[in-house]
């Protein structure tokens, strides 16, 4: 854990059911923790008993691994080690799209990823998804196929078949990483021959990357190692009688070679399936012998399966697979780090904090981030999981716990505690540690109640934040509950407020009429959430609404004359005007591309480059909101307006109330700009605080919306479904039923299987599953990702209207007055 | 018929008689009690020194409920009471305008305010510049557009009038955006707070508005018994106990009288090192 050159810090990452625990157990196998007879079942990061019970991984566990390798091995590594032994710090992540939250906070901790998929079904939106934010968080992937016995197995397919699969399988997971790649990681698409590759099966604890064949070989042919790897992948031949390799896939005499893949590497696997599969007794052992595999006593006796997989996991051990292929391809904490600071750190590149980041130092003031919280077996008490990027963190130190909304200099969000204790998280244990330096991933007791989700610790303070994490998920599907026992209430909130903090992306809230709300990614994802919240958190029996969606306010139009407000004792008046951005530009401020907290005159280069803004006005955006960074921004439009700046922090907080609530239904406001046209302001500060400009920024803001063609957004999922022909039919009725839009249809080449991909309101899809499984008898299994937000054709204040019926109906819900107020109730005459 | 009635600075009783009268009479009373506060006398005092029923005014009653305070002044007399003068440091000429709108008419019944009692120590009226508010700081919000003000009024030898921040059931803003109206407890600038502000802006700035070593007066509960001075340097002030609020501060500007002098002289600990820094004061801006 000191010789930083020789930790791994990997996430395993993947589409929902592709193997990844089952993967991750055949490494824990190899630990020792687990026995290997268990492998493949025992699932040992699904540490929830609903995570056993339904077979999903739902949060994210941690587990330290050790490793040696030998010394021909380690001079592969094109990086600094030092020894032969290895750490690695492994997370398994949630495969379901409504826990990308989990996955995100994994990837901040880690500096590469194994990425996981199915021989069978390929790439799927989910394995997009979250390498897309790998790339994005600069992570570096290598792949493994898994489930290769289902396609021997099950589909039966040739060994040329099989090639032409992987193959198709490593180009599209190249076509993505090639799309999001970031310039700096370099080259970091996967390739077999460099044995960034890997295939094998989870369930039967067995993998190989061409490496390993290219070592059994390069002895057997004489010929360097590295020279051989390229031979065995790709268009290469070998001509048995000749004796000589090739690049056509015929002699001389127009005889068809056999790909020198499939003759060295998957033939000696097919035969050994056929042979035990067929229970040819007398070739197994013939063929064991060949292979050096000696069975034990009791092993003999087994036949079929069974025997396949003890056969198999002598012959390719997963374990030395996969850990050969961490230890060589992916990056120690101190390489990954050089190239990561500047994307992790909010200061400037050249500070104190971003140089010790950068170069891991241990010896430096700490620089931790906290990325989530994990419950302790002590109810309502939390690991603090998080990763030490610079310094040293060490049991009873007293650290600086800055919370996203700290900015240096200032006391907000701002905490200093002592570090209770420091842990190492092992899957379900935990073990104390004194200290754990720089590039290590660390739990930390007795500072849960600190932080509400996540957060930076340092000991320097002219630390800036390390940079928040951008989920890509979005909490859009919510209830209410409330207690069935009235004395319970004490207990409801309290158990929010621990939800809350267990789950990096769920949302709690209390609504204006007073309901308490929860919101969360998905149906799914909400089910887990209350079932916690039910049973653990709060532990009181509850009652719980009919799950509703979130919405945004937009606007579409420029307002139609220009909104005035007067301050509570008249002499301030706010002139505003609203119109809507762009929604390249709403979306690149969500995903953080345009930040509120970039310099000033980075962001108007970018949005004026990028975007089409006059880099005057992009200059002169005065605030982000709300929260201080969503999608709605203000820009100064004034001309020499005396003391102007004297009010622009009461503006802004008028502004981030007012996004906050909008007008309409009490929602987010989203892709909005406002005008500031002019302000008349009192001659004495006096006159001019927060109590005259904040309220009247609010009012201001509403008018103006109401003035230029108000509408509602609604969340729309990306739906992907898997299914054979027959049952495509089926999928399109129960599309149609549900105002569903259907992008893309394909077949995947080699499979009788289509991939549907569609686009259906998040209100919609309610019991989406249930239907699509009834329409297709229980063919079709849908995958459903937030994709974006759709504005709602109509007016919202108008009753008649779809979106004016949802309007009214929220409204009514949230006791608010029914009817959509005018512009007049927020608009003062001059 | 509208009256708005001065209050005067301290007691019950510094009213005025034709104020008194007029209150007597009236339909409905309201006290503005936001603005300021009279020193010496509280709501129940002034009830029963007129023998009448007192409708306190806040805040949000007089900005934002004027319909009520209003309602049916066209035929009824209403009074309206605001410490000190009418037209003083306050902001009731919306309330004046929003009456002229209904068609009702407005009467002023005028009294002291510190605008004028200030000349109680011994500086001329006639000197004075533009009137400043100093506002409490807060962690993001510290605005100092008066500099600019002080700076301009010294530059023709003027003296500035520094009226202190006074919050009287100020709304929590943190609360208030959760849609909750919660109010802080009060609080009354203190001269040294206010003279510790001038120091730090000036530090900020540095165009030499004015000096530490500046003379300048504190004016403590003026217009009240315990009323009471004090002259010396910006720098002093910003350590000095004023004892109980209100309290106001005069920046002497460069046109100091000789009778001026004499009588501040008075107020002084060292009267020579206050000789001393109003003399090098004036060096400040003659030498451009």
């Amino acid at each position: 854990m000191d010789k930083v050159t020789n930790v791994r810090n990997m996430s395993v990452i993947a589409h929902v059911d592709h193997g990844k625990s089952t993967l991750t157990d055949s490494l824990v196998q190899r630990a020792g923790i687990i026995s290997a007879a268990k492998a493949g079942e025992a699932r040992f990061t699904d540490t929830r008993k609903d995570e056993q019970e339904r077979g999903i991984t739902i949060k994210s566990t941690a587990i330290s691994l050790y490793s040696e390798m030998d010394d021909e091995d380690v001079k592969e590594i094109k990086q600094k080690t030092d020894g032969n032994k290895f750490l690695i710090n492994l997370i398994d992540s949630p495969g379901h799209v409504d826990f990308s939250s989990e996955v995100t906070a994994a990837l901040r901790v880690t500096d590469g990823a194994l990425v996981v998929v199915d021989c069978v079904e390929g790439v799927c939106v989910q394995t997009e998804t979250v390498l897309r934010q790998a790339l994005g968080e600069r992570i570096k992937p290598v792949v493994v196929i898994n489930k290769v016995d289902r396609a021997m197995l099950e589909l039966q397919i040739s060994k040329e078949e099989l090639y032409q699969s992987f193959s198709r399988t490593v180009e599209s997971v190249n076509v993505i990483i090639s799309t999001y790649v970031e310039p700096v990681l370099g080259d970091v698409q996967v390739y077999p021959e460099k044995g960034t590759v890997a295939f094998g099966s989870g369930l039967h604890g067995w993998a190989f990357t061409i490496r390993q064949f290219a070592v059994r070989y390069s002895k057997k042919f004489g010929v360097d190692r590295s020279k051989m790897m390229e031979r065995l992948w790709g268009d290469s031949y070998f001509n048995p009688k000749t004796k000589k390799w090739s690049n056509k896939d015929r002699d001389a005499s127009g005889q068809p070679l056999e790909r020198a893949f499939n003759m060295f590497v998957l033939d000696p696997i097919f035969r050994l399936f056929s042979a035990i599969m067929n229970f040819k007794k007398d070739e197994i052992p013939v063929l064991l012998e060949k292979l050096e595999i000696t069975l034990k006593g009791e092993e003999k006796e087994l036949e079929g399966k069974a025997l396949l997989k003890v056969v198999m996991r002598k012959f390719l051990p997963a374990a030395d697979a996969l850990l050969e292929m961490i230890v060589i391809h992916l990056p120690s904490p101190v390489t990954a780090q050089f190239y990561r600071a500047e994307t992790l750190y909010e200061g400037p590149a050249d500070d104190a904090s971003c140089l010790a980041i950068k170069n891991c130092d241990p010896k430096a003031d700490l620089m931790l981030y906290v990325s989530k919280m994990v419950p302790t077996s002590d109810k309502g008490r939390f690991y603090a999981f998080g990763r030490v990027f610079a310094g040293t963190v060490k049991s009873g130190m007293k650290v600086r716990i800055q919370g996203p909304n700290y900015v240096p200099g200032k006391k907000d969000d701002l905490f200093i505690k002592a570090i209770q204790r420091t842990v190492l998280m092992m899957g379900r244990f935990v073990e104390a540690i004194d200290d754990c330096p720089a590039g290590n991933i660390v739990g930390l007791v007795g500072i849960d109640q600190f932080l509400l989700k996540s957060g930076t610790l340092t000991t320097n303070e002219a630390s800036h934040n390390m940079k928040v994490m951008k989920f890509s998920v979005s909490p859009v599907v919510e209830v209410a509950v409330e207690v069935k026992n009235g004395n319970d209430l004490p207990k409801l909130v309290e158990g929010l407020k621990r939800l809350s903090k267990s789950d990096p992306c769920v949302l709690t809230s209390i609504s204006p009429s007073g309901e308490h709300i929860v919101a969360a990614t998905g149906e799914l994802h909400l089910e887990i959430c209350l079932t916690d919240l039910e049973n653990d958190h709060a532990g009181v029996p509850l009652k719980i609404s009919p799950p509703v969606v979130s919405y945004r306010e937009t606007v579409e139009a420029e307002s139609r004359i220009v909104a005035l407000s007067k301050s509570p004792n008249k002499h301030n008046r706010i002139y505003l005007k609203a119109e809507p951005m762009d929604e390249e530009v709403n979306q690149a401020i969500e995903s953080g591309k345009i930040n509120a907290r970039d310099d000033f005159k980075q962001r108007a280069r970018l949005m004026a480059d990028e975007y089409g803004w006059d880099v005057t006005d992009a200059r002169k955006i005065w605030c982000f909101g709300p929260d201080g960074s969503g999608p709605n921004v203000v820009v100064d439009q004034t001309k020499a307006v005396q003391y102007l700046l004297e009010i622009k922090d009461h503006v802004n907080a008028g502004f981030q109330w007012a996004t906050k609530e909008g007008p309409i239904l009490g929602e987010t406001l989203r892709g909005v700009r406002f005008n500031i046209m002019d302000v008349t302001l009192h001659a004495d500060a006096i006159h001019r605080g927060a109590g005259q400009i904040m309220p009247t920024m609010r009012r201001a803001t509403f008018a103006a919306m109401l003035l230029a063609e108000p509408r509602i957004q609604e969340p729309v999922f990306l739906v992907e479904v898997q299914c054979p022909e027959n049952a495509i039919g089926g999928i399109y009725s129960v599309l149609n039923k549900k105002r569903g839009q259907v992008v893309s249809e394909e077949q995947r080449p080699g499979t009788p299987m289509f991939t549907v991909k569609a686009y259906l309101p998040v209100n919609e899809s309610f019991g989406f599953t249930g239907e699509l499984r009834q329409a297709t008898g229980g063919q079709a299994f849908p995958q459903m990702i937030f994709d974006h937000w759709s504005t709602m054709n109509g007016d919202p204040t108008d009753k008649n209207s779809k979106p004016g019926e949802i309007v009214t109906n929220t409204r009514k819900r949230r006791g608010m007055k029914e009817e959509v107020p005018g512009y007049e109730e927020y608009y003062d005459k001059l | 018929m509208l009256y708005l009635i001065g209050l005067g600075l301290s007691h019950a009783t510094d009213i005025t008689v034709r104020g008194l009268e007029v209150v007597k009479r009236c339909k409905r009373v309201y006290l503005e009690a936001y603005t300021s506060i009279l020193m010496a006398a509280d709501k129940e005092s002034l009830e029963e020194f007129y023998g009448r029923e007192v409708i306190l005014a806040d805040r949000e009653l007089v900005e934002s409920g004027s319909d009520q305070i209003l309602d049916n002044a066209q035929d009824d007399d209403i009074a309206f009471l605001v410490v000190g003068d009418v037209f003083g440091a306050t902001t009731h000429t919306d309330l004046v305008i929003r009456a002229r709108e209904l068609g009702i008419k407005v009467e002023a019944i005028h009294n002291a305010s510190v605008m004028n009692a200030v000349g109680a120590c011994g500086l001329q009226l006639y000197t004075f510049g533009q009137a400043v508010s100093i506002v409490f700081f807060t962690d993001n919000w510290r605005p100092d557009s008066f500099y600019h003000k002080i700076m301009e009024n010294r530059k023709i030898g003027l003296h500035t009038l520094l009226l202190l921040d006074i919050k009287v059931k100020e709304p929590n803003f943190d609360e208030l955006m959760k849609g909750r109206l919660v109010y802080e407890p009060p609080r009354y600038m203190s001269v040294a707070t206010c003279c510790q502000q001038l120091l730090e802006v000036e530090d900020k700035r540095k165009e030499r508005a004015y000096t530490p070593q500046t003379p300048c007066v504190a004016v403590s509960r003026l217009g009240s018994p315990t009323q009471s001075f004090k002259a010396a340097t910006l720098e002093e002030l910003a350590e000095y106990d004023a004892g109980e609020p209100l309290h106001s501060v005069v920046m002497l500007g460069s046109q100091v009288h000789e009778l001026e002098l004499e009588y501040l002289l008075e107020f002084a600990d060292n009267k020579d090192a206050y000789r001393a820094a109003v003399a090098a004061d004036q060096e400040l801006f003659t030498k451009k």
